[in-house]
């Protein structure tokens, strides 16, 4: 997973079929330091993540598992996904 | 998932023939993503009838193939759709965050 903080939203009202309903917001990384590396990926969510906040990001299958845990979920158009909201860290 | 523009578009007559009907476009990412795309762009299937000078969201891996038409389309990335508008807020980097030291500006080519 990737450690960074929300610094946007988009919008696409023309995108898959799959895509519908979700959430996409831009996510930019931090390295373990917490200074943006300049990686910036967007991220589906479904915690209701606010712009600001510190979050952890899920690619690949464990994204898939953030939106529908199990084997049945390779379907789902996400490659990746906001996993957690970070309120701190040591 | 990743930002990018379209800057061009890309036909083959010889090609795999589970792409006889892909569309494929040249998207240049609006951020640096990993070191595999060091040269600057990526070749992506299109769906959803993008254009040269749209920006657009674009998904890599398993789900671009199932997106292109299922698990075993020769695909690593599709367009999944056409930006209508994108919201940044450089603020959110200035806050103090749970990490020591000073988060440099980020580069992105939005407003």
């Amino acid at each position: 997973m990737m450690r960074g903080t929300i610094i946007g939203q988009v919008w696409a009202a023309r995108h898959a079929p799959g895509l519908d309903g979700q959430k996409l917001l831009v996510v930019a990384a931090h390295d373990a330091a917490g200074r943006a590396t300049g990686r910036v990926v967007v991220a589906t969510d479904v915690l209701d993540a606010r712009v600001g906040e510190d979050v952890t990001v899920a690619f690949g299958s464990g994204a898939r598992n953030v939106l529908r845990p199990g084997p049945d979920n390779r379907d789902l158009l996400c490659d990746a996904a906001i996993a957690t909201i970070v309120e701190g860290a040591g | 998932m990743i930002l990018g523009r379209v800057v061009g578009e890309v036909w083959a007559t010889r090609k795999d023939g589970r792409l006889a009907r892909a569309k494929l476009l040249v998207v240049r990412p609006h951020a640096f993503y990993e070191p595999a795309f060091a040269t600057g762009h990526l070749v992506a299937t299109d769906d959803v009838d993008a254009g040269v000078g749209d920006d657009v969201v674009v998904c890599l891996g398993q789900p671009a193939r199932v997106s292109a038409g299922g698990e075993n389309m020769p695909v690593d990335a599709a367009v999944l759709g056409v930006v209508d508008r994108v919201e940044l807020d450089r603020r959110a980097l200035d806050k103090p965050g749970p990490g020591p030291g000073i988060r440099r500006p980020l580069e992105v080519p939005f407003p």
